[in-house]
């Protein structure tokens, strides 16, 4: 039992969080304002070899490990949603399930750019009618000669507008349920008959693109097949555990950012003549948000460390998920409590982390199906 | 080409802190590198990377603590890296300027370096002389307070600004080899990329004891000892207006009046 951090991994992390203090946090409420996609904090990413830490080094990446990428995300998530979410879906979406199941020659082609990070990339599952009964799509692929032809329509795309590849989710076998799904990569600046056909608003996180996609008779030659046909669904649950361990680390991240604000407000404002933290309502409020996030991280930084080790991650990732993300939304609730009229206004940072928190409760499965994988992983 | 820069891991307190004897509670104390620091590597790391075959070298005096600190001197693109640190350190408790110049001038007898690079100063003690001592104590050719440094290797010669006081900026050449201490601004230090923390990892980072330095004990008696820490009360209270420009430029106007800074 080892809960000390090696060397690299705390010296990355208080690097990580420099960079997030002086060159994220400044922003951080004007783009979600401006609903501003910040391309310029992901080229100094990509400068400091954050967008491919858990790829190998043989493809552009840093070869670090998953809980490294977990602690980069976090820091992420503590001064921006954004950013982390479409850091998040960038690399456990985008790019691992191409290092995972591609071949040599679609990593030097496809991975490469992801892990340098010459551009962000997307990952197209959700449909306008198939949320959380994901295998259900009607997106399909019908085989053309030497290729593919796309056609169907993908929901809730996260970096699907600034992608330079989309790893899509489509049918090749009709009457094969789970069997007959398979994973095509896209590219959507040369493809034709794709587009963007909406770019949602949101309640939060809205410096991260949320799209809705369209396959028109979209051709992809065949060397866009990741991995056989009908491997697409085991690919998406193996390439979920590995997102569920980002999007906790992600949640508690939003968690800690708000809780920092609001313990910091509590020691600085004085009412009936001290401090607010020296009142049991509040002291109270912020021990239990320290709490809450202290076990968050645990769960998550345990099911890092079981998905390097090659452990089955079904439960721990599930459970890191589902507790991290309602940790985020509660502990930001009461950091807008906590900074009471304030809290509500936009000048404060709690408003803002209260809105991106909710979507973890949603994304990479909502915590009804988090409970639900739970439940069978205790033979439920 | 060879640089030593000297750097070292300094206390921060928080704003609200106690008193624990002679010095402010650890708990209310961060350690980082010292911010004049940050500057000398970077100053290093831009001519190593501008030049053929220079090798940075970094030095400190400090306990292990310090070492995550330095290490990130090295993922930052410094070559190597010496701790020096003894038990007899820990009992000496404060070091002047002299005494440390004295325990680095035995590191660059070793070292044999052309230029030295030190911040001005360090953020918590502030003597600001180390450097120039260093240079007195190896009889190297010096310069203090350099905020903008064009180094001709080939010809040995370091051109400096030097920042004095009243806005007053010196320029001189220096000729090597040269102790500079660097000031803040000087460039733009950089972020460590992660891989050069990863590969910072399994960069040298040797100790030295007094020992392999040729030193005694004895060495490290130090004239100046601390006798008291406490917390200056503070005298006068400022004023801050608000408002607009108008209303707060009528304030400060009346205020000078009845100051007598202002007459009529």
């Amino acid at each position: 039992m080892e809960f000390e951090l090696p060397s690299e991994h705390r010296m990355t992390r208080e690097m990580v969080r420099e960079f997030c203090d002086e060159e994220i946090a400044p922003i951080a409420q004007e783009i979600e304002e401006e609903h501003r996609f910040p391309a310029e904090i992901f080229d100094a990413l990509a400068d400091l070899d954050m967008l491919g830490v858990p790829i190998s080094e043989d493809y552009g990446g840093l070869g670090g490990d998953q809980l490294l990428y977990a602690l980069v995300t976090e820091e992420l998530g503590r001064v921006s949603g954004s950013i982390g979410l479409s850091f998040a879906a960038h690399v456990s979406l985008a790019s691992k399930p191409i290092e995972l199941f591609g071949t040599d020659a679609q990593k030097e082609r496809w991975l490469t750019p992801l892990a340098e990070g010459e551009y962000l990339g997307s990952w197209a599952l959700t449909e306008p009618s198939s949320g959380s009964d994901a295998s259900d799509m009607d997106t399909i692929a019908e085989r053309d000669d030497d290729g593919y032809v796309l056609n169907g329509t993908k929901q809730f795309i996260t970096n699907a507008s600034v992608a330079g590849s989309i790893l899509l989710k489509a049918v090749t076998d009709p009457g094969a349920g789970y069997d007959g799904i398979s994973t095509f990569i896209v590219d959507p600046e040369n493809d034709d008959g794709f587009s963007v056909s909406t770019e949602w608003e949101k309640m939060g996180l809205n410096a991260s693109p949320t799209c809705e996609i369209t396959f028109d008779d979209c051709w992809i030659p065949e060397d866009r097949l990741l991995g056989s046909e009908g491997e697409g669904w085991k690919q998406t649950k193996k390439t979920l555990q590995g997102g569920r361990v980002s999007i906790a680390a992600l949640s508690t991240g939003l968690a800690q950012g708000a809780f920092e604000a609001a313990r910091e407000y509590a020691t600085e404002r004085e009412q009936f003549g001290q401090s607010i933290s020296k009142f049991d309502a509040v002291r109270d409020m912020i021990v239990e948000m320290d709490r809450k996030i202290e076990r968050s991280r645990l769960l998550t930084h345990k099911a890092a460390t079981m998905y390097d080790d090659g452990q089955d991650v079904t439960r721990i990732s599930s459970m890191a998920k589902l507790d991290a993300s309602e940790t985020s939304r509660e502990v930001a609730e009461d950091a807008v409590q906590v900074l009471g009229g304030y809290g509500y206004t936009t000048d404060f940072a709690p408003q803002r982390f209260y809105r991106d928190a909710k979507l973890m409760e949603i994304g990479e499965g909502t915590s009804e199906i988090q409970r639900l994988v739970l439940g069978r992983e205790l033979g439920l | 080409m060879k640089i030593l820069v000297t750097v070292k891991e300094v206390a921060e307190a928080e704003d609200d802190f106690d008193i624990d004897g002679l010095d402010i509670d650890e708990r209310y104390l961060e350690f980082d590198l010292n911010e004049w620091d940050e500057y000398a590597i970077e100053e290093a790391v831009q001519i190593k990377e501008d030049g053929d075959d220079v090798e940075v070298v970094s030095v400190t005096i400090g306990p292990e603590r310090a070492e995550e600190t330095i290490r990130m001197g090295l993922a930052k693109g410094v070559d190597r890296a010496i701790r020096v640190w003894d038990d007899a350190f820990a009992d000496v408790g404060m070091l002047d300027p002299k005494t440390k110049a004295d325990v680095l001038s035995a590191v660059v007898e070793d070292e044999q370096p052309d230029l030295v690079l030190t911040g001005v100063q360090a953020g918590d003690d502030s003597f600001g002389a180390t450097g120039v001592t260093l240079a007195e104590t190896i009889d190297f050719e010096w310069g203090a307070v350099v905020n903008a440094l064009d180094l001709d290797a080939g010809a040995g010669v370091a051109s400096v600004h030097r920042e004095l006081e009243g806005g007053i900026e010196e320029l001189t050449d220096i000729e090597l080899p040269a102790v500079l201490t660097i000031q803040t601004g000087i460039n733009e230090p950089r972020y460590a990329s992660l891989r050069g923390i990863r590969q910072a990892q399994s960069k040298p980072l040797d100790l030295h004891e007094l020992d392999d330095l040729g030193l005694e004990e004895s060495d490290l008696e130090s004239p100046l000892s601390r006798t008291a820490m406490y917390e200056p009360e503070s005298e006068g209270d400022a004023t801050v207006f608000e408002g607009s420009a108008e209303e707060t430029a009528t304030e400060l106007a009346s205020l000078l009046r009845d100051v007598g800074v202002v007459e009529g």
